[in-house]
């Protein structure tokens, strides 16, 4: 199952979700938009982590892999993507 | 200190990118001194963020019919439409006078070169934070960022002329909205030189005018700019990226 959705979090700029699960479990995440992350990589390992996490947990285990030490982000926040990866997430189990 | 400035000319866009990174891993393996370089796009071309899929972001269709190329760059930030403008890119080590560490501070010293040539060519424009460049009340000038292998590389561009409509054309934009209202609002959001001017400089206008504003910018940082060429080295290793990289769907479509 996969389900796309453009979400706008307050304060930042558009913000761009796929995720896909299977059996309740996050098998693929991707946040996409015109924000910038530094360095690039330790966002997309951010992405990578996500697999696997149970989609209750989702937003809240975004918001810790999104506010790791390193990763700085400008047009976007940690919040603002485990919101919107929440909101996806639930969209999921709903199914 | 040397910062060589080399005026590249027109190149399509894969090449363009390509030799940015080429230039960015000279220098950080130190064959290649800190480097600012001037550039344009031909064919015209549309690039998109890192974190952009392009196909989301780009009528792939409309910029084949249009001969324009497409290409994921290695920063972030949005889609642009590079057509009638001048773009430069800067590439120095980590520790560089010009490259503190403060992302957000490096933007406002190194966008200073290029306020500084567009008040030589008569206009007169402000940084604004995060990266853009402001004149009459309209963005004018993009600039994006990226910290890779010890170095900073950022890149951004100067408005020339705006074809808005030929833009929209070519970008995915929200069915929602209707491309005339989309035009409108971009029109109080984004100018150009040649609206500024009332008259459109060329290439070469520009270009010498950015690199006396660059000098002028950077000299009291202790930076003395230095004409000079890419090594053929460079160049052939920009164009094996460009080949393998950035004109392969494995990257551009990564995201």
């Amino acid at each position: 199952m996969i389900v796309r959705m453009d979400r706008k979090p307050a304060g930042g700029k558009l913000l761009r979700i796929e995720l896909e699960a299977e059996e309740g479990r996050v098998l693929r995440a991707r946040v996409r938009g015109d924000f910038f992350a530094h360095p690039e990589e330790l966002f997309e390992a951010a992405e990578a982590e996500l697999a696997g996490t149970e989609l209750a947990r989702a937003s809240e285990t975004a918001l810790g892999l999104f506010s790791r030490p390193g990763l700085v982000l400008y047009g976007a926040s940690a919040a603002g993507i485990a919101e919107a990866l929440g909101e996806a997430a639930r969209a999921l189990a709903a199914r | 200190m040397r910062l060589r400035l080399v005026d590249s000319g027109p190149a399509p866009g894969a090449l363009n990118m390509g030799i940015d990174e080429a230039v960015l891993r000279a220098v950080a393996g130190g064959s290649s001194p800190p480097t600012l370089r001037l550039y344009s796009w031909s064919p015209a071309c549309v690039t998109v963020g890192y974190f952009q899929s392009l196909e989301d972001e780009v009528d792939l269709e409309a910029c084949r019919a249009a001969g324009v190329d497409a290409v994921r760059r290695i920063t972030g930030g949005g889609a642009v439409f590079h057509e009638a403008e001048i773009t430069y890119s800067i590439v120095l080590p980590e520790g560089h006078p010009l490259a503190p560490a403060g992302i957000l501070e490096s933007y406002e010293l190194l966008c200073g070169g290029l306020v500084a040539g567009l008040g030589l060519l008569g206009v007169e424009a402000a940084f604004e934070p995060i990266n853009d460049i402001r004149a009459g009340g309209r963005k004018v000038s993009g600039n994006a960022q990226t910290r890779k292998l010890g170095c900073l590389l950022q890149h951004g561009t100067v408005l020339l002329g705006l074809d808005l409509e030929k833009m929209f054309s070519l970008l995915k934009v929200p069915k929602e909205k209707l491309a005339g209202k989309l035009i409108a609002q971009a029109k109080e959001r984004v100018t150009s030189l040649g609206s500024l001017l009332g008259r459109e400089p060329g290439y070469a206008e520009a270009a010498r005018a950015l690199a006396a504003g660059f000098a002028a910018a950077y000299g009291p940082r202790g930076v003395e700019l230095e004409r000079g060429e890419l090594r053929a080295d460079e160049l052939a290793e920009g164009r094996r990226i460009a080949a393998e990289k950035f004109s392969s769907e494995a990257w551009n479509r990564r995201r």
